[in-house]
């Protein structure tokens, strides 16, 4: 158990290992390789979306929020690659002795920080074996079905934090600028290629500008490209993305370029969640109440709100663990705690 | 353009000519590609959305010389958009695909319900019905399944209800079905069987593959015999509703089961989205083998290439893209989710592609369509 000040200062230790890491550029080739992102995604996680500069205030606000256990096992199955720094500050902020199962996809942060963090009460683990764990806290983070094995399996003294596969999506108000609210959710979807679970994937359009916002996105997608190209998809990604895209050339308009797809659906249409890779779906909407009700099938997997105006982002969560965030910073949420609330 | 019947009642007579000349045994009337194309452009004409696609594909409805220069429609539009060429109030049938965690279903409008039924029993007596005497119409068809009743807009049910009334000996209405509020009632089926097998008459037991895996489990080692000569039509997956057994591993069991010989065990392959079906050819003749779907000379299955959408080589894997010419008034060509492989004969059906682990903490599509099945 730590006390409130060590604790603080243990993590402010992890997010100068984080400061460290974030500039070791051997790290780049294989956070390529393992992420599929592009060398310019890869750069802009570390440069951007590492959080290795959160406040005094967020990190008293994380330790604040956590509740104390003996023992901390973070498993991280699947994540975007800067996540283990939020998963290991959240398990350190809880405990002195933490242990970690890095992804076997994508290890190489979180070994980094673990190794760059010199810290005797966090270390690397290889075992598997949940079973074997008999108290303390797991905290997994990964698709849903991970993380009910692991609860599943889990001893019953143990008590296990899920963070499961979830998505962002946002709402563009009437009161905003088209072009700017579409630079801004552009941003948010060019992050990690739209993998992470803070990433929009539909847009609610109020004010009749769906069309509008749909060619503004498209073009400042199609302009970030240049900047930030899109990385490999995999063959499901890329099978998925050919069906919404003919899907939404039938069901309504689909903004395509090289590596993103804008989709505009009509007026009253029912739920559709575009794929990741930078596929965007756009819906029009008269109200907030409008938009509430296209959600509802899918409330449950929606993490983050992102909206210009709190008020009516707020209207649009649906439930009290989503989080909100302005516009172009849905990938940079306070460092206060899980991204995932629910 | 403006609706007018005239046009779409053209082109169902050119269709059901096809199911005629299948009838008769004779030429069909006219070729695959011909037809095709004349849907093709009408359903341009009349389908918005249609349009909208050929458009997005720089594809020309005038220039379509054959079946496969028309995109085919993915299954997924019909859940978020009408795919029919003429107006709402003159549908006569409404089916609908079951239900996900997005909440729409795909739905299917037909103004001419009779050009799918023709389809089904022509193509259905074909599979299920000539060859084993003393069927047609002395013997009971007993449906594995709810009843029309319970489920109105299911075309599996519809077709189902077709034939029983086609090709069943008295059939009995509702009494005809045996999963109700979705138990299967295993004590009524048993009293049906048990008057056929004093009878001597054989029965077409139809039914889904869960339901026949809930049989199997009710009956445990005990086995349900169903009179000598019996055949047995299973359709479709198990979408979570019971446990899941390989195909042929199915096949097995419910021979030992019923006691009914494998081949006479046929599967069908049909969606919601169409208006034809596909079936094992094993009770035409014994060198089409268990596995391989057989199409009607008025639709083809044709692998395309998950990405390009182009043809792939026979005995490539691809996604099945379905050519029908029984959907008249909706889309002549529908691109499935389902993974095929063209083979000497027909197709093989390979199921969905295996998804790859999603990278990141992204809720991937399959995931949120998978949660839906689980709860269905």
């Amino acid at each position: 158990m730590l006390a409130n000040g060590d604790a603080i200062a243990r993590l402010r230790r992890l997010l100068a290992a984080a400061r460290e890491v974030a500039k070791d550029a051997l790290l780049v080739p294989r956070l390529i390789e393992s992420t599929g992102l592009s060398r310019q995604g890869v750069e802009l996680g570390l440069a951007r979306y590492l959080e290795h500069d959160a406040t005094d205030d967020e990190v008293a606000a994380l330790v604040r929020g956590v509740m104390p256990a003996t023992s901390v096992h973070v498993i991280l199955s699947a994540n975007v690659f800067t996540a283990p720094l939020r998963a290991l500050a959240v398990a350190c902020a809880a405990s002195s002795r933490v242990s970690v199962h890095p992804s076997r996809r994508d290890p190489v942060l979180t070994c980094a920080l673990v190794e760059n963090a010199s810290d005797l009460g966090l270390v690397l683990t290889d075992a598997t074996d949940v079973r074997a764990i008999e108290s303390g806290e797991i905290h997994v983070y990964g698709r849903d079905e991970t993380v009910l094995a692991v609860k599943g399996a889990a001893h019953a003294d143990v008590r296990v934090r899920g963070h499961g596969a979830g998505m962002g999506v946002a709402l563009v108000d009437a009161n905003v600028a088209v072009e700017m609210a579409a630079h801004a959710i552009a941003d948010d979807v060019v992050a990690f290629d739209q993998r992470g679970c803070c990433s929009p994937r539909v847009v609610f359009a109020l004010g009749g500008r769906a069309k509008e916002l749909a060619e503004a996105l498209s073009r400042r997608l199609r302009a970030m490209e240049e900047r930030v190209p899109r990385g490999k998809l995999d063959e499901s990604e890329r099978r998925e993305s050919v069906r919404y895209r003919e899907t939404m050339a039938f069901a309504g308009e689909v903004l395509e370029g090289a590596a993103h797809a804008v989709g505009v659906s009509r007026q009253g249409s029912t739920c559709l969640v575009p794929p990741v890779g930078r596929h965007v779906h756009v819906v029009p909407v008269a109200s907030v109440e409008d938009a509430r009700a296209w959600l509802r099938p899918i409330e449950r997997f929606v993490v983050l709100v992102g909206c210009s105006d709190e008020r009516l982002g707020r209207e649009l969560a649906l439930a009290s663990h989503v989080r909100l965030s302005p516009l172009g910073r849905m990938q940079r949420l306070p460092f206060d705690g899980p991204v995932d609330l629910r | 353009m403006v609706w007018d019947a005239t046009e779409s009642d053209a082109l169902h007579e050119r269709a059901r000519g096809f199911v005629r000349a299948f009838e008769a045994g004779a030429p069909m009337p006219e070729s695959f590609d011909a037809l095709a194309t004349d849907l093709a452009r009408f359903q341009a004409a009349h389908v918005a959305g249609y349009a909208r696609l050929c458009a997005a594909r720089e594809a020309d409805p005038s220039l379509f010389r054959s079946a496969i220069d028309a995109p085919a429609v993915p299954t997924e539009a019909f859940k978020v958009s009408r795919v029919a060429a003429f107006p709402q109030p003159l549908t006569m049938a409404t089916f609908r695909t079951s239900g996900t965690t997005l909440g729409a279903r795909g739905t299917h409008e037909l103004r001419r319900p009779s050009t799918y039924g023709r389809a089904a029993l022509a193509f259905g007596q074909w599979a299920l019905m000539q060859g084993v005497s003393p069927l047609p119409n002395t013997s009971p068809v007993l449906m594995l399944a709810p009843s029309p009743k319970e489920l109105p807009d299911s075309s599996l049910t519809h077709m189902m209800q077709l034939f029983a009334q086609t090709f069943g000996a008295s059939p009995r209405g509702e009494n005809d079905y045996f999963i109700r509020d979705g138990v299967l009632e295993l004590a009524e089926l048993d009293a049906r069987v048990a008057e056929a097998l004093v009878a001597k008459t054989p029965i077409l037991l139809l039914g889904t593959s869960f339901a026949f895996v809930h049989l199997l489990d009710a009956v445990e080692d005990a086995g349900f015999r169903l009179p000598q000569g019996s055949r047995v039509m299973q359709t479709g997956g198990f979408k979570g509703k019971s446990r899941e057994v390989d195909a042929t591993e199915l096949r097995k069991e419910l021979s030992r089961a019923l006691g009914v010989e494998p081949h006479a065990i046929v599967s069908e392959y049909g969606m919601t989205e169409l208006s034809s079906q596909f079936y094992e050819g094993t009770l035409q003749s014994e060198s089409l083998p268990m596995g391989v779907y057989v199409e009607p000379p008025w639709a083809r299955v044709v692998p395309v290439h998950p990405e390009t959408l182009a043809p792939v080589a026979d005995g490539e894997e691809g996604i099945a893209r379905i050519e029908d010419l029984m959907n008249v008034d909706s889309a002549f060509a529908v691109l499935a989710a389902d993974r095929v492989r063209r083979v000497p004969g027909g197709f093989d059906l390979l199921g969905r592609w295996p998804g790859a682990a999603p990278r990141g903490c992204s809720i991937a599509v399959d995931e949120i369509l998978g949660a839906g099945l689980a709860e269905a």
